[in-house]
């Protein structure tokens, strides 16, 4: 598909100041808890994905920067021994859109959140999961919708099954349209069928509080993800007191977006009525070994554009400054 | 402001003819005086909730686009088109065959052993499927309708196309050489709008099941 000119949005004076209004707000709260910020270079020169925009520089292929985790775990795993715990960064990526209506210049705050051996991972996924939830309030957000997931839910059960990777896909594209009957379908035949498609409607059952973890125990790998459900669980006690008003929280099972990259707990940030997620993010405890680290990981990414388009669309959804 | 109306998108067309009937009586019922009209948004008996007529090809793009929230299509449709949207239940009805079709008398070997296969369609995502999985190559010849008249007009070798009944292909001599697939009525969501607003989607995504899931 050819790009043209709205992928690359132009702000003029009101989105222009609502982002930079947004941006320092961000970085502000950020910082207040102890994220310090990187700025990685807008051009990538050692890993050119297909998603990205590529040009040639001379007869060097390169690509804008794409994702912000990706690029600043290449910097960090590179430049520092010892990782910096709190990592917090600002500004646009370039991205070829998945959906026509997408920009390809998209502006991002968010941060990343290491911890090293002996350091807990729970604590570390708590302490994010407030951070976003505190992130409404500082947008004049005037109400939003929290969804916890863990991607361990449909990650283990799928691995404990020796699916190969092409039928896990399928199960995954089937759980993230929410179609019990094509989980069914795609793995007719299959000695794991029954059991696999039972936990598919454990996982799609339910979209609710906290109580919807209480789901999982019709699900013939419950055994399998005590302790997942356990680290949800403990997560739930620790944030439920401190919900504020205006935000709601919901346990989302099923959730399967970014599979292939998170590990663990999930979170997304939804306004009532937002066609799309307005912050995500998630444990992903398998990148930094990958490059070398033995570090674990967990984050989050606002996505401004988003909330500008909203903004935009839907201004009663917002506080009046 | 108050919330946005919730659209539902209903197919036009064999789907549609079959699940307007369906939902009289229950609270999507659809308006009868606006369904004679050729306006192509009807309210429904839920206040605040109407239903948009639209082509099968043209609905997901809007569910997917959340301009709809919801909305009924066929699992052809959304298997040619690759939506990122949501398929909350296989709704039963409206059940037909995707299906190699040629003149009679013409097997499924003689086909294969074509040199240059042509095969007229409106589905070649999933034709091409078939043909991955059966090792074939073939020219498709893409058509929006009438596929029928393509093998008796020289058009095509054969047509990979929908059959309910068998009756249009008897009508044009012809039959069917083999099932690629099976499509029937699947109820599809906007990701945001189920996700952001699941108080206001679900119960209606609920209403819906219960009127015509298993009524095929």
């Amino acid at each position: 598909m050819p790009v043209r000119t709205p992928h690359f949005p132009d702000l003029l004076f009101g989105p222009a100041e609502r982002l930079r209004r947004w941006e320092d707000a961000l970085m502000g709260l950020l910082a207040a808890h102890g994220y310090r910020e990187l700025h990685p270079s807008l051009v990538l020169r050692d890993t050119v994905p297909d998603g990205a925009l590529r040009f040639f520089d001379g007869d060097e292929l390169v690509a804008l920067r794409w994702d912000f985790t990706m690029a600043l775990a290449g910097l960090l795993a590179r430049r520092f021994p010892e990782p910096p715990e709190r990592v917090s960064y600002a500004g646009a990526v370039f991205r070829r859109p998945v959906q026509p209506w997408e920009a390809v210049e998209r502006f991002e705050v968010g941060c990343e959140r290491i911890t090293t051996e002996g350091q807990s991972s729970t604590e570390a996924d708590v302490e994010l999961a407030r951070l976003l939830m505190a992130i409404p309030g500082v947008l004049g957000l005037k109400s939003a919708i929290l969804h916890m997931g863990n991607a361990a839910l449909v990650r283990r059960p799928l691995e404990a099954e020796g699916l190969s990777p092409e039928l896990a896909a399928e199960v995954v594209a089937a759980l993230s349209r929410r179609a019990p009957h094509r989980v069914a379908q795609a793995l007719e035949g299959h000695p794991s069928a029954a059991r696999l498609s039972a936990h598919a409607q454990a996982l799609l059952s339910e979209l609710d509080g906290p109580a919807s973890l209480a789901a999982l125990s019709a699900s013939p790998y419950a055994e399998l993800l005590q302790e997942e459900v356990d680290h949800m669980d403990r997560a739930l006690q620790a944030l439920l007191p401190i919900l504020p008003p205006n935000l709601e929280l919901r346990v989302d099972l099923a959730d399967v977006a970014g599979l292939g990259f998170y590990t663990g707990p999930t979170l997304r940030l939804w306004a009532p009525g937002a066609q799309q997620e307005l912050a995500a993010g998630g444990r992903y405890d398998r990148l930094f070994p990958g490059l070398g680290r033995p570090w674990k990981a967990a984050g989050f990414c606002v996505r401004l554009s988003r909330l500008l388009d909203l903004a935009e669309t839907r201004p009663d959804l917002f506080e009046q400054p | 402001m108050n919330a946005p109306a919730i659209l539902i998108a209903f197919p036009k067309g064999r789907l549609g003819d079959e699940l307007v009937p369906l939902l009289a009586g229950t609270p999507l019922a659809l308006d009868a005086q606006a369904l004679k009209s050729r306006v192509l948004r009807i309210p429904t008996a839920t206040p605040g909730v109407s239903a948009l007529l639209l082509k099968g090809a043209d609905l997901p793009r809007y569910v997917a686009a959340g301009v709809a929230s919801l909305g009924i299509v066929g699992s052809d449709t959304l298997d040619e088109m690759d939506m990122d949207l949501l398929e909350l239940a296989d709704l039963g009805f409206g059940a037909c065959r995707l299906s190699l079709c040629a003149l009679a008398g013409v097997s499924l070997d003689e086909l294969r052993a074509k040199p240059h296969l042509r095969l007229a369609t409106k589905f070649p995502r999933a034709t091409e499927a078939w043909l991955t999985r059966e090792g074939l190559t073939a020219e498709l010849v893409p058509l929006s309708s009438s596929a029928e008249l393509a093998p008796l007009l020289g058009l095509a070798d054969a047509i990979v196309d929908l059959v309910q009944t068998g009756g249009t292909l008897k009508a044009h001599g012809l039959v069917e050489t083999a099932v690629l697939g099976r499509s029937s009525a699947r109820l599809v969501a906007a990701r945001g709008a189920y996700l952001s607003e699941p108080g206001r989607i679900r119960p209606l995504a609920d209403t819906l099941i219960a009127a015509l899931k298993g009524c095929g």
